[in-house]
């Protein structure tokens, strides 16, 4: 007999009978998720007493979806793990966690893992055994293959904590130091900029001491040096007395859609605002600028509010507005990011931007040292985007022989003008340590299937440290899921005993490993964590309990800021098209996060559109090229490349730029990631940042045109035939959803100034 | 113990299968004494049960005829509970602990048949299954649809231990919902467990009636 009730039954019943009638079809068994007589029950074999089944068991680990490394917890139920929330332990993050962060359930659980070792014949990737895959690779890095290990090279994501220890000690064991450490979304320039004139690279940000904040393409509350933190300081910032923050980009960030003034800069021309700003700072607010270089106040004198507006698009009220506000609130905050990075004079804009910082006296007030972490050798190994430029030249050059990949998908999001994927083809024996089957993986010889994060063990030392210096520890929370899948730093320590390492012989495995470390500690560490009861045991398992372990150490002596020469410029003027901002997306990321559900679910934060990718133009832009609307399909042509995808009108945009966000237009990744939307990688120029060699990924010049328009059916191939926006309208439509008050009415009857 | 035992200990869901193999083999003696020596409290003859009515409920009245489902192991839930008096709760112990009652781990049922009954083929079956560390693969008997959401705690608190209820009645109410699993050999649904059969019963015992309360 067939019990089951179809939902148009259902309603038939309602339609019909009405509603009495349908409270008795209550009695009608369903059978739409029950499995009687289908599924297994399967119980302990020899229960553990605090398992109960049906009641979670928490462990702390750490994320490891971005770099920077927050503190999770994780809930356990009959050996699943089943939900994410931050730990409350860690410094980072205290107990929050992001959207993205939760998704590392789908990058556990995703249906497209790579569950067994693959090795490329006849130019197929076909399976194999792990001790096939292992002869391999003593064939070809053995302590017997004859390798040079000046030909060897590593390409690895950002890495740190004890499986950066081993990556070295494997570099060190094949005598190679070509470990190109690349993250496609970084702040190398900013890095760069810190370090040369704070003498450190990863100086701790006050936002929540600041009393106003200027951002130039800085997006702290999403990809910019750490979300979480950046969140929770940004919410402590407008706590009372509310600090002001202001953004001042060529497409808006999600920082600069919190910001109390948004500035539209024309793309290129963000030292030169800076240069406006300082200018002000000192001929109205008499700002000592003696402090630095002649050739820097030379230009700061050269450019006053009138010049300086008529280079950026940037009203000199404005200008002026924000010198005032920076010189009446201080402590503040001068930040910048990628929009001010990604450019050939990046470095100039952004030690403008740093420049200003000093002008006002944030340095030691908002700007603070990070350093004093004990152990240098755990230190993060922070990406840059030049390491894939590097990477390609010494790929032309048939530097290499073998070639390691971890957690990096540089066929993806290197610029297709770098001919990466055709260099690979070509070159040298690739091995991809990985658990999917992205673009990268597919141009592999030899495919090496992990861990997901949530089965393994590491330790992750945040770049910059938080107001205490700590080590974030990542424990498996349930078993793997695939046994031919192996651990990371299980992987590394083999291949160290392969080559015949005599330190590393005696550790088994990496938890052995790890557990030996951490028990060789000094011992005012392990006191205070046990307070000197118990040994080694009891100092191990409540490290694991916490998650993290935290150092006291003495606080850092003050940055003294040394001002550096620099020349501003503004990119060139117009006439060569619009420039192409391929910007980060906080979901997607550099497109790692491309094959979670979840994360293609969530509506971007400025458009709220999804499952896509969209161009994000000016109104005034969409009237020049022939009244597009949202929806209308645009053909965006560089001289590498052309993509073709759906406009997004939108006010917060310069109208010299076009943006789309990076992320989408995967070849491969998986179900969930392939064939959707563009890449606008592919189509970036090469150009780089003069002093730093950082890709100028900002400065690409496109040219648009509307191809087709939004009513006309059009699939991009990725089964959408329109744009999804989840957003209704970006305005209340007189609903007073939020009740806004005018600025000039708030000055009036408020008494003050908005 | 040394550390890394430690640390797999409490790790119930990573345990890894060999360091647990090795401890249950060393501690298996004390074990088996101590089972041997709870289960002969159970055979013993019990007191004539009380037949006065449960306090404060209306037991439902709904029967159903489930299908027979075949099970790795022909478990005669009527030797166990009619004839040696076992509680439902010795063995489905996490029923007043959490949402589930939990199929019970086959450590306990060597527990007392490493001794008791071992010349049965249903007994050497299970122990097969032992000897090669593996549970038997249980067929699923009660089942709910995943947005129903039943909690045993609840019902055992509400019924039994907040009722003032003997706990050596307790099949008697877990009668309510499976039937006289007493009589039965492999356990058959024999109460409807649909969303009408809930209803009455709370309506009848006063249950809460929220939407939520079941599906969450």
């Amino acid at each position: 007999m067939n019990l089951e009730m179809k939902r148009r039954e259902f309603l038939k019943v309602m339609g019909w009978t009405g509603a009495g009638l349908a409270v008795a079809a209550c009695d009608r068994p369903s059978f739409i998720t029950s499995r009687e007589g289908r599924n297994h029950v399967v119980s302990y074999l020899e229960p553990e007493e605090f398992a109960i089944p049906g009641v979670g068991v928490t462990y702390a680990s750490t994320c490891q979806q971005c770099p920077s490394a927050c503190g999770v917890n994780a809930r356990v139920r009959e050996g699943r793990v089943l939900k994410l929330e931050g730990n409350l332990n860690s410094p980072l993050n205290k107990g929050k966690l992001c959207a993205v962060g939760q998704a590392s359930l789908q990058n556990h659980y995703n249906p497209d893992r790579i569950t067994k070792p693959r090795v490329r014949r006849d130019g197929r990737l076909v399976e194999i055994g792990w001790d096939d895959a292992l002869a391999l690779l003593r064939e070809k890095i053995g302590p017997d293959a004859g390798l040079n290990g000046k030909r060897f090279a590593w390409m690895t994501d950002t890495i740190s904590g004890h499986q950066a220890v081993l990556v070295d000690a494997l570099m060190e064991s094949l005598g190679s130091n070509n470990h190109y450490v690349y993250e496609p979304i970084n702040s190398a320039v900013w890095r760069a900029v810190c370090r040369d004139m704070l003498g450190d690279e990863n100086p701790r940000l006050g936002i929540e001491k600041a009393r106003v904040v200027l951002s130039f393409g800085a997006d702290f509350l999403s990809t910019w040096g750490g979300a979480v933190s950046g969140s929770a300081r940004y919410a402590e910032f407008r706590n009372a007395p509310r600090g002001v923050l202001i953004a001042a980009e060529s497409k808006m960030t999600q920082t600069g859609a919190n910001a109390d003034l948004w500035v539209p800069v024309r793309p290129g021309s963000e030292g030169v605002l800076a240069l406006g700003i300082a200018n002000v700072l000192a001929s109205s607010h008499g700002r000592d600028l003696s402090a630095l270089p002649a050739s820097v106040r030379a230009q700061i004198d050269a450019h006053d509010a009138a010049k300086v507006a008529g280079i950026t698009g940037t009203s000199e009220e404005h200008i002026k507005r924000i010198a005032e506000l920076l010189h009446e609130r201080s402590p503040s905050l001068v930040l910048a990011g990628a929009s001010a990075e990604g450019h050939e004079h990046g470095y100039d804009s952004v030690a403008a931007a740093m420049t200003l910082n000093l002008i006002l006296g944030n340095v030691g007030r908002t700007i603070e040292s990070s350093a004093g972490f004990p152990f240098p050798q755990l230190r993060a190994r922070s990406g840059n985007g030049r390491s894939v430029i590097d990477f390609a030249q010494a790929l032309e050059e048939k530097r290499f022989d073998v070639v390691f990949f971890k957690g990096v998908n540089p066929a993806f999001t290197a610029p297709a003008a770098l001919r990466l994927n055709e260099l690979l083809a070509g070159g040298p024996f690739k091995v991809a340590l990985t658990q999917f089957e992205d673009e990268t993986t597919l141009l592999a010889d030899l495919v090496l299937p992990l861990y997901s994060s949530l089965e393994d063990w590491g330790t992750h030392v945040p770049s910059i440290q938080p107001e205490r210096n700590f080590i974030s520890i990542q424990q498996p929370v349930m078993e793997p899921l695939y046994p031919e899948t192996r651990g990371f730093g299980d992987l590394v320590l083999s291949l160290l005993h392969m080559r015949g390492d005599k330190d590393y012989a005696g550790y088994e495995d990496y938890y052995a490993y790890l557990q030996h470390a951490f028990v060789a500690l000094p011992a005012d560490v392990k006191n205070s964590v046990t307070k000197g009861v118990g040994g080694d045991a009891a100092f191990w398992s409540a490290v694991m309990q916490q998650g993290v372990l935290e150092f006291n150490t003495a606080t850092p002596a003050a940055l003294v800021a040394k001002p550096v020469a620099f020349e501003v410029q503004a990119a060139a003027a117009e006439g060569n098209g619009y420039f192409l901002l391929p910007s980060a997306n906080p979901n997607l990321w550099d497109g790692r996060h491309a094959n979670l559900p979840w994360i293609q679910e969530l509506p971007d934060t400025i458009s709220k559109a999804v499952w896509d990718s969209w161009a994000e133009i000016h109104p005034k832009t969409a009237a020049k090229l022939g009244d597009v609307k949202t929806g209308d399909v645009l053909r965006i042509a560089s001289e590498h490349g052309t993509l073709e995808v759906r406009a997004f009108v939108y006010r917060g945009m310069h109208p010299d730029a076009i943006a789309i966000p990076v992320g989408q237009g995967h070849t491969a990744y998986g179900r969930y990631a392939k064939g959707r939307g563009v890449n606008p990688y592919a189509i970036l120029a090469t150009a780089q940042d003069r002093k730093t060699g950082e890709p100028a990924h900002h400065m690409t010049r496109v040219n648009a045109s509307v191809i087709r328009r939004a009513d006309v059916t059009w699939n991009n191939g990725s089964g959408m035939d329109r744009l999804v926006v989840q957003g209704g309208s970006s305005t209340q439509v007189g609903r007073k959803l939020v009740v806004t008050v005018s600025a000039d009415q708030f000055e009036r009857t408020e008494g003050g100034r908005a | 113990m040394s550390v890394t035992g430690l640390l797999f200990s409490g790790h119930s869901s990573c345990t890894r299968a060999d360091t647990v193999v090795d401890r249950g083999i060393r501690r298996l003696p004390v074990l088996v004494t101590l089972f041997v020596l709870c289960a002969f409290a159970f055979f013993l003859p019990q007191p004539a049960q009380a037949q006065s009515p449960i306090p404060n409920a209306v037991p439902p009245t709904d029967t159903y005829s489930g299908p027979r489902v075949e099970q790795p192991i022909e478990f005669p839930h009527d030797v166990h509970v009619e004839q040696n008096g076992i509680n439902c709760m010795y063995c489905h112990t996490y029923a007043r602990r959490s949402k589930v009652a939990g199929i019970p781990p086959t450590s306990k049922c060597m527990g007392c048949h490493l001794v008791i009954a071992t010349d049965k083929p249903r007994i050497q079956k299970l122990t097969e299954y032992w000897e090669k560390r593996e549970p038997p693969p249980w067929n699923k008997v009660h089942d709910l649809p995943d947005f129903v959401h039943f909690n045993h705690e609840k019902h055992i608190d509400r019924f039994v231990l907040g009722n003032d209820f003997p706990v050596e009645r307790v099949k008697e109410v877990c009668a309510f919902c499976h039937g006289e699993v007493k009589n039965m050999t492999v356990a058959e649904k024999s109460r409807p467990l649909t969303m009408g059969f809930c209803q009455r019963c709370h309506q009848a015992n006063e249950g809460p009636f929220d939407c939520w309360k079941c599906h969450k």
